[in-house]
C-alpha cells in the first residue's frame, strides 16, 4: 500500500450509513481516497454529498459503519490517540470559541489543552495570532471578530499542535473576497510542510490550492484529478444563447447567466446534442472547474429534494 | 514536571479562563448568584424562627441557623456542581467546541476534571458566602474540626464527580432533559437533609436518603464545623462516603464514556 502513501490520508472502501425512520441513508459509499505526504487536496461536491461526514469520520469524531481510513499511517478505528495527534481541524462554524474571551485567550485555552505549559501556551498564541495575522486584534472580544477573522483564529487554533495533517472543513464560508484570499495566501504558507485535506464550495479557491481533487456526489467519489486533468477530461466548452423559455431541465446546470430572456450557457462539446436547433453557438473556449462542476455534479440533490441531508453536526456545513 | 505545569496550565485556563472570567463578565448574573446563595439562609432563618424553638427541638436541630447554614452551604457542592457540569457540556455542544476537547490529549474526561474544578471553585465561594452570613446570624464555628471537615468534603466531591459523570454521560445521549441533574437540583433540598433533618421524613423516603452521599456528608460535616467531633467521631462519615465514591467513580465513568461511545457511533457528537 505505499507504505499508505508514506504517511498522508488513504481511505479504505469507507462507509458511513445514517438510519433514520426505518430508512438507511448512506452519506457515504465505498469512498477510497489516496492523498500523499505534503500534498493539498479538494473534496467538492453539493450540500449533502458527504463531504462534513468524511471530514468527521478522519478526525475521529464519527465511526465509519464499514471501512476504515488511514492518517499519517494510523488507523482510525485502532490508532484514535495517535490519529489525534496527527490532525488539525478548523471547521467553518462561526461559534466554535467562546465568545466573550479574546482571541488571544481563546488561543491559550486550546493551547492548554494539547499540554503546553501556561507559558508555552502563551507564547504559542502568540506566535499563532501573529502567523494568522491577527495580532493587533489579540485582546479583541472573540464576539467582535468578523467571519474572516473567525476563520483564521480557527485555522491558527487547527495549528497549536504543528500537526502534519490539516482537515479544514469549508474554511472560507461566507467569508468576503479579500478576507479569502487572504486565507488562501496562509494556506499555501504551511502548505509546502503538511498534508490537508479541505472541503470547499469555492472553485476559484479550489483550483488555487489543490494539487489534487475529489468530485463527491451522492457520497461517492466520482471523479479525481489534478485540476488539468479534470478539464482534459471535460473537453473544449461551447459557448451558447437559448431562449430563457427553451432552457430544459437537463441544461439548466449550465446557464451561467440570464439576460433580456436569453440564457447563456457553457456546455461541454461532448454534451453539445442536449441543446436544441433554436440555440446560438457563440463559441468555444477552454474548460473552467466550474464547468467541470456544474457537468459532473450538477444541481445539488438536496436543493431537487431527492436525498436526505445528514442531521447537522454542530454548526458543520454539511 | 512537564505534566504539573500541563496540569497548572489547565487549571488557569478552565478555571480562571472559562470559568471566572466569563462568569464575572454578566454582571447581573453574578449579582443574581450571590442573591441566590445569600436569600435561602435568610429564608429559613425566619422559618426556624417562626416555627419557634419546641418545634425545632422536636426534630432534634437544637440550633436550627446552624443547621440550615451548613445544609445550604454545602449542598451546593452536589447540585450545583452536577448542574453546572451536564450544563457545560451542553454548552459546549451548543457551541460546537465539545469536539475540540475530544481532539485534544486533555480528552472528555480531562474536561470533566477541570470543569468540576470550576464548579467546586464557584461552590467554594458559594460556601464561604453563606458561612459568614451564619456568622453575622449567630452561628459558632469555634470548634470546627476542619481537618475532619475537609475529609468529608473531598470524599463528597469524589462521589460527585462520578454522579457528575453520569449526568454527562446522559446529556452525550438525550441532548435536553437529564434525569441526574433533574434530581440532584430539586430533590436534594428535601431527601438529604439540607434544610430539615431526615428523620422527620416517611420511612421509605428515609431510606432514599440515605442512597444519596450529600446525607451522610452533611451529617458529617455538621458534626465536624458545629460540634467539633473528633476524627475517630467521623470515622462512620469517612467510610460511608468512601464506600459511595467506590461505587459512584468507576459506575460514573463507565456511563460517561458509554454516552461518548454512543455519539461517536451514532455521528450526534455535535447535535444538540
Amino acid at each position: 500500500m505505499n507504505n499508505l502513501l508514506a504517511k498522508g490520508i488513504t481511505t479504505i472502501n469507507l462507509t458511513r450509513e445514517f438510519k433514520n425512520k426505518g430508512l438507511t441513508i448512506k452519506a457515504l459509499d465505498n469512498i477510497n481516497i489516496e492523498i500523499p505526504k505534503g500534498v493539498v487536496a479538494s473534496l467538492v461536491g453539493p450540500n449533502g454529498a458527504g463531504k462534513t461526514t468524511l471530514i468527521k469520520i478522519l478526525s475521529t469524531l464519527m465511526l465509519p459503519t464499514r471501512g476504515t481510513a488511514y492518517i499519517n499511517g494510523y488507523d482510525i478505528i485502532k490508532d484514535v490517540k495517535n490519529i489525534r495527534s496527527s490532525i488539525g481541524l478548523a471547521t467553518g462554524g462561526e461559534s466554535t470559541f467562546y465568545f466573550r474571551l479574546t482571541g488571544y485567550e481563546n488561543l491559550v485555552f486550546f493551547a492548554s489543552l494539547y499540554g503546553l505549559s501556561l507559558r508555552e501556551a502563551k507564547s504559542r498564541s502568540k506566535e499563532l495570532l501573529d502567523l494568522v495575522g491577527l495580532s493587533n486584534f489579540a485582546n479583541y472580544p472573540y464576539m467582535k471578530y468578523s467571519l474572516g477573522m473567525q476563520r483564521r483564529l480557527s485555522l491558527a487554533r487547527a495549528l497549536i499542535n504543528d500537526p502534519p495533517i490539516l482537515l479544514l472543513d469549508e474554511p472560507t464560508l461566507g467569508v468576503d473576497p479579500i478576507s479569502a484570499r487572504e486565507f488562501r495566501r496562509l494556506i499555501k504558507t504551511i502548505s509546502s510542510k503538511k498534508t490537508i485535506l479541505l472541503t470547499s464550495h469555492y472553485m476559484g479557491e479550489v483550483e488555487e490550492l489543490s494539487d489534487i481533487i475529489f468530485l463527491i456526489k451522492d457520497g461517492k467519489i466520482i471523479l479525481n484529478g489534478t485540476s488539468q486533468e479534470l478539464k482534459y477530461k471535460l473537453g473544449k466548452i461551447v459557448e451558447a444563447i437559448v431562449p430563457v423559455d427553451q432552457v430544459s431541465e437537463n441544461i439548466s446546470r449550465f446557464v451561467v447567466g440570464i439576460r433580456a430572456n436569453r440564457a447563456y450557457l457553457r456546455v461541454p462539446k461532448t454534451l453539445i446534442n442536449l441543446i436544441d436547433g433554436n440555440s446560438e453557438i457563440i463559441g468555444e473556449s477552454e474548460p473552467t472547474l466550474e464547468d467541470v462542476y456544474a457537468a459532473i455534479i450538477g444541481s445539488s440533490p438536496i436543493d431537487k429534494g431527492n436525498r436526505v441531508k445528514p442531521m447537522r453536526m454542530g454548526r458543520w456545513q454539511a | 514536571m512537564a505534566s504539573l505545569s500541563s496540569f497548572i496550565s489547565r487549571i488557569y485556563s478552565f478555571v480562571y479562563l472559562r470559568g471566572f472570567k466569563i462568569w464575572i463578565s454578566y454582571k447581573t448574573q453574578v449579582v443574581l448568584n450571590v442573591l441566590s446563595w445569600v436569600l435561602p439562609v435568610f429564608t429559613y432563618y425566619f422559618v426556624g424562627t417562626s416555627l419557634g424553638q419546641r418545634f425545632i427541638s422536636s426534630i432534634n436541630t437544637p440550633n436550627y441557623t446552624a443547621f440550615v447554614v451548613i445544609g445550604l452551604a454545602f449542598q451546593g457542592y452536589v447540585s450545583s456542581v452536577i448542574t453546572t457540569i451536564s450544563g457545560r457540556m451542553r454548552n459546549e455542544q451548543l457551541f460546537g467546541t465539545i469536539e475540540y476537547y475530544m481532539l485534544s490529549p486533555t480528552g472528555v474526561f480531562g474536561m470533566l476534571f477541570y470543569s468540576a474544578a470550576w464548579g467546586f471553585v464557584l461552590n467554594t465561594i458559594n460556601a464561604i458566602v453563606i458561612i459568614l452570613v451564619g456568622m453575622g446570624l449567630g452561628v459558632s464555628f469555634i470548634n470546627a474540626n476542619i481537618l475532619g471537615a475537609f475529609i468529608i468534603i473531598i470524599e463528597l466531591l469524589i462521589s460527585t464527580l462520578g454522579l457528575s459523570m453520569m449526568a454527562g454521560g446522559i446529556v452525550m445521549i438525550t441532548k435536553q432533559g437529564n434525569p441526574i441533574s433533574f434530581f440532584f437540583s430539586t430533590i436534594t433540598t428535601l431527601l438529604s437533609g439540607t434544610v430539615f433533618p431526615v428523620s422527620v421524613l416517611p420511612k421509605y423516603i428515609k431510606l432514599l436518603s440515605y442512597a444519596i452521599p450529600l446525607t451522610p456528608a452533611l451529617n458529617g460535616l455538621r458534626l465536624a464545623l458545629l460540634d467539633g467531633a473528633s476524627l475517630s467521631q467521623l470515622s462512620y462519615y469517612f467510610i460511608v462516603l468512601l464506600i459511595f465514591d467506590i461505587l459512584l467513580l468507576p459506575l460514573g465513568a463507565y456511563i460517561y464514556k458509554i454516552g461518548f461511545d454512543i455519539a461517536r457511533k451514532d455521528g450526534t457528537l455535535s447535535e444538540y
